[in-house]
């Protein structure tokens, strides 16, 4: 009988050792998998079960933050909240029981959490204390008070709203309407959360994206900026160059002529058809340039890559189809004022309009200024970075010059002089949308940055033109105030050092 | 320097042993409060005093009582039991206040067996009694107003306010019959003289307990709808008398007729289909049917190699998770390595049964550890593979792990008889002496007494 006992216990040992291979398939091979099975709710349980930290504003408002669940019955410890309702939303996203997470909240998670490298190493010195709270913090670029300003200057009306710090590419305030709340994303009850979230993707308008990076729309004028860049960096253009004084001028290729906004004529050297905002001459310079140059040009500026932002899908700038453009001569001609497939992300009109203050050099924007971890030390900081140079330094001074007579005599006159007197550079756009025989639709543009001989904050404005009202006006008019509004609110909390004087020392 | 016995260092061991297991369940106890309330257990003391107490009780028991047994069976028992225990603890407080309690009942059985159990062979007295206590509490469930079912098998007794599972003892009487039974007539069974067609088969009537084992468990797997006990008995059963006899074909004629039945029971039966589909693809049905075994899983896959710390995981997702998914529990939270050494203690369970097995030169003795040995291992292979989905789920305890009275009770009894036989054989080898038992004193007395009256 001992053989046959001898081998019952090898075959049990056989069973032991097919569990243990078992075991090793499910808690090594498939964890993976497992973990992402769709009905697996412990990550997400954990992740609701231990503190996340804050996101603040640069002025110190919290924008979201974990505050504890008293309810003994909740499966999860914490809830996410947003103070600021949806001042913040399409920056910060959202982060939820059963909807996922996203923007800031799901980029920057492993901070928010503690589950970076970083904060894991600090948080070995902590494994004989009772703290096992190690999540960290995300402190914003943005500023709370300029975000307000922006969302009561954009009111009910469709846009956006770009400020930006010129020399570092730090986002001051970046608000789209409409936009959404948070709160109602995060809200434990899941189908009303559900059902808030299914109205909101299907909204046409978009609420849920941030429409200042995650869009782009036709540009009209403002993409003169880019034009003249082209034009003068290529040797095309000189600021000595004139046109003639002319109403139509027809584009070869074609019997249709193209026409200057509202009709009139307009001619003269480069700082009177960039002042008075000429459609003819722009065509000209890019009909001129070629369907290689030119196209070659715009992307220095970075058209047709995705802006270079801190926060998830980004969208691209465009020309639009630049194939065969040697047999579509008219529609090259009409991208050099900015309208037939053109089409400009808002934030990238800042950018574009702040490498002409930069002196030549296109920063990188930004919305994180530093990563802390729970004891508030900075795990890093976000360092300015140039992403392209697509200008030379001239060519930027004689944009600057030319920005600075539009805000002084041309079409940004009416409404963009700043309080106090400072200088201001600006270039306005009134992007016509209608083709023919469709109601008359324009987009209102306008891009400024002050001080125009010391520039520090860059401002870009779109106000989509959604109704006749919006349409009748220009951007000067339209959006020219709302720019205004941004760098007079903007100065008044930081004011510029007086030109010429010098800088205060700091005081010991 | 006092000489020392091969059995006084047996005790030694296994008190070293027993007082190790209980550092690891008390450390186990520490993390898994420390890991999810930050705080030292308020339970500590009581804790603490109710491990010290059953490790005392017990091992001095064994010293009285049993003192030539193997020094390995005690602690690793303990090492099972306690780190069930402390997972108990985790999901439920309530349910741990009622399992410290049969903890208590449990090692007085235990020191109860090895009192009343003094000489092996006295349960093989007793065969036939044991067989109709065994058949009868397997039967019991089945009774109307007694019997009743939860979780989907009628396993359950109620009398009163106690609920128990009789066939946590019925496979202990069950085992004790069989061996009993089998060391009478094994040669009778090993004899092949019947002969049918090419196949030369034991007489008719000595084939019979096989027959009626394997009525038995059909029986079982049909009327109370308990896949997990009917496998049990029957490999109990089929072990047994292919180790009794020696003959392979008993061991092929039994997965032949436990095929059939279970294959006539799956075309039959909706809860035996439902069984094989969630363990074909859990997935399919993964919010109904599939549930708990797909939460174990994701908790096993969480926990991987090193588990997500005592007190850490959520294994509380799983439903019921303190019966027979407590080896889910176990592993997300002490991972891959947790799970491995309770594997682990399992098989060093199995290895010091079957020595004892081996050892031992009385088939009675052979046998009986074999089936109890074969018991303990088959339970836990079959539910922890149903768990990790190895084998079709089958409702079934995890020995000594798992949380109920009747399991943990049945154990300890079972692993008392394991003792006792242990003892026996290092009696037989002269590890120790053979001192008659208070019996066998009073006995001898008795007849001391007639010869004095019959001198008189």
């Amino acid at each position: 009988m001992n053989r046959k006992i001898r081998q019952l216990a090898v075959v049990l040992m056989g069973l032991y050792v097919a569990l243990f291979a078992a075991l090793n398939y499910w808690a090594v091979d498939r964890t993976d998998e497992l973990a992402s099975e769709p009905g697996n709710t412990r990550a997400v349980i954990k992740e609701f079960d231990t503190p996340r930290g804050q996101i603040v504003t640069a002025d110190g408002v919290v924008v979201a933050r974990s505050t504890p669940i008293d309810d003994p019955e909740s499966d999860v410890a914490y809830q996410r909240e947003y103070p600021t309702g949806d001042l913040f939303a399409q920056i910060v996203g959202y982060y939820t029981f059963g909807l996922g997470s996203t923007q800031l909240e799901r980029s920057k998670s492993d901070v928010l959490t503690g589950d970076t490298f970083t904060q894991q190493v600090r948080a070995l010195g902590d494994l004989l204390s009772t703290e096992n709270d190690q999540s960290g913090e995300i402190r914003l670029t943005l500023r709370e008070d300029m975000q307000q300003v922006a969302k009561f200057l954009l009111g009910q009306r469709q846009g956006s709203i770009v400020l930006m710090d010129v020399e570092t590419g730090a986002l001051i305030s970046m608000w789209s309407w409409p936009s959404f709340d948070p709160n109602r994303v995060a809200d434990p009850d899941y189908d009303a959360a559900f059902e808030y979230v299914t109205e909101l993707q299907e909204d046409e308008r978009d609420p849920l994206l941030a429409n200042a990076y995650m869009q782009r729309y036709m540009p009209g004028s403002t993409f003169k900026i880019l034009t003249t860049g082209a034009g003068l960096d290529s040797g095309t253009i000189t600021p000595e160059t004139t046109w003639p004084y002319e109403t139509e001028w027809v584009p070869p290729q074609t019997d249709d002529p193209i026409m200057n906004y509202g009709g009139t004529s307009c001619g003269g050297d480069l700082a009177e058809v960039f002042r008075r905002s000429c459609n003819i001459p722009f065509a000209k310079i890019a009909v001129d340039m070629g369907p290689d140059q030119y196209p070659e040009y715009i992307d220095r500026w970075g058209v047709e890559e995705d802006v270079p932002i801190d926060l998830p899908r980004p969208a691209a700038s465009t020309l639009g189809n630049t194939d065969d453009l040697d047999e579509r001569l008219p529609i090259l001609a009409i991208s050099g004022f900015g309208q037939a497939e053109v089409q400009m992300v808002p934030l990238h009109m800042a950018m574009a309009a702040g490498a002409v203050a930069n002196d030549g050099e296109m920063m990188s924007p930004f919305v994180v200024d530093a990563e802390l971890d729970h004891d508030g030390r900075v795990i890093s900081r976000t360092q300015p970075d140039v992403w392209k140079r697509p200008i030379s330094r001239q060519s930027a001074e004689i944009i600057q010059d030319l920005m600075v007579q539009v805000a002084e005599s041309g079409t940004a006159s009416c409404c963009i002089a700043l309080e106090g007197g400072i200088p201001v550079a600006a270039k306005t756009g009134t992007a016509q949308l209608n083709g023919p025989g469709e109601p008359e639709r324009s987009h209102a543009w306008i891009t400024a940055y002050a001080p125009a001989d010391d520039p520090k904050y860059v401002v870009a404005v779109i106000i989509q033109g959604t109704n006749a009202e919006i349409s009748a006006s220009t951007g000067g008019r339209l959006a020219g105030p709302v720019a205004k509004a941004m760098l007079d609110e903007m100065f008044r909390i930081d004011p510029p050092t007086p030109a010429g004087a010098p800088a205060t020392e700091p005081q010991p | 320097m006092s000489v020392r016995t091969v059995v006084q260092y047996r005790r030694q061991t296994e008190l070293t042993l027993i007082v190790m297991a209980a550092a690891i369940v008390g450390v186990a106890y520490t993390l898994a409060s420390l890991g999810a309330n930050s705080v030292i257990p308020a339970r500590m003391g009581p804790f603490l005093g109710l491990v010290l107490i059953l490790i005392a009780v017990a091992h001095i028991a064994v010293r009285k009582l049993a003192r030539g047994a193997d020094g390995t069976l005690l602690p690793l028992a303990f090492l099972l039991h306690g780190l069930g225990f402390v997972m108990i603890t985790r999901l439920d407080e309530d349910l741990a206040g009622f399992q410290a309690l049969w903890s208590l009942i449990a090692v007085g059985a235990f020191c109860a067996t090895l009192l009343f159990v003094q000489r092996a062979i006295d349960l093989a007295r007793y065969k036939w009694t044991l067989f109709f206590i065994g058949a009868g509490m397997l039967l019991l469930p089945m009774l109307p107003g007694l019997g009743y079912a939860a979780g989907g098998a009628r396993i359950w007794v109620s009398v009163g306010p106690i609920n128990f599972q009789p066939g946590e003892f019925a496979k202990l009487a069950l085992a004790i019959f069989f061996a009993a039974y089998l060391a009478d007539r094994r040669e009778l069974i090993a004899a092949s003289t019947w002969k049918v067609g090419p196949l030369r088969l034991p007489e008719p009537q000595h084939i019979l307990p096989l027959v009626v084992a394997w009525g038995f468990a059909v029986l079982v797997m049909v009327g109370q709808r308990d896949l997990g006990s009917s496998l049990l008995f029957f490999t109990l059963f089929v072990v047994m008398l292919w180790v009794a006899t020696e003959r392979n074909i008993y061991l092929i004629l039994g997965i032949v007729l436990f095929s059939g039945a279970a294959y006539v029971a799956w075309r039959l039966f909706d809860h035996v289909q439902t069984r094989v589909s969630i363990w074909l693809d859990p997935w399919e049905d993964e919010y109904g049917s599939g549930f708990q075994i797909v939460q174990a899983l994701y908790g096993i896959g969480d926990g991987g190699i090193t588990g997500t710390g005592l007190g850490r995981g959520s294994p509380d997702k799983v439903p019921l998770a303190q019966n027979d998914f407590i080896f889910a529990a176990i592993t997300e939270e002490m991972g891959l390595i947790g799970a491995t050494s309770i594997l682990m203690a399992y098989l060093l369970l199995i290895g010091a049964g079957f020595r004892i097995a081996i050892r031992t030169d009385r088939t009675f003795e052979k046998l009986l550890a074999t089936g109890l040995t074969t018991i303990v291992g088959i339970q836990a292979f079959i539910i922890i593979g149903g768990v990790i989905k190895l084998v079709p789920l089958t409702g079934i305890t995890l020995p000594f792990v798992s949380y109920g009275g009747s399991s943990l009770l049945a154990n300890y009894i079972l692993l008392a008889l394991l003792i006792r036989l242990s003892d026996a054989g290092a009696i037989r080898r002269g590890e120790r002496t053979d001192d008659p038992t208070p019996r066998e004193r009073w006995a001898a007395w008795k007849l001391r007494r007639a010869e004095r009256k019959l001198a008189s």
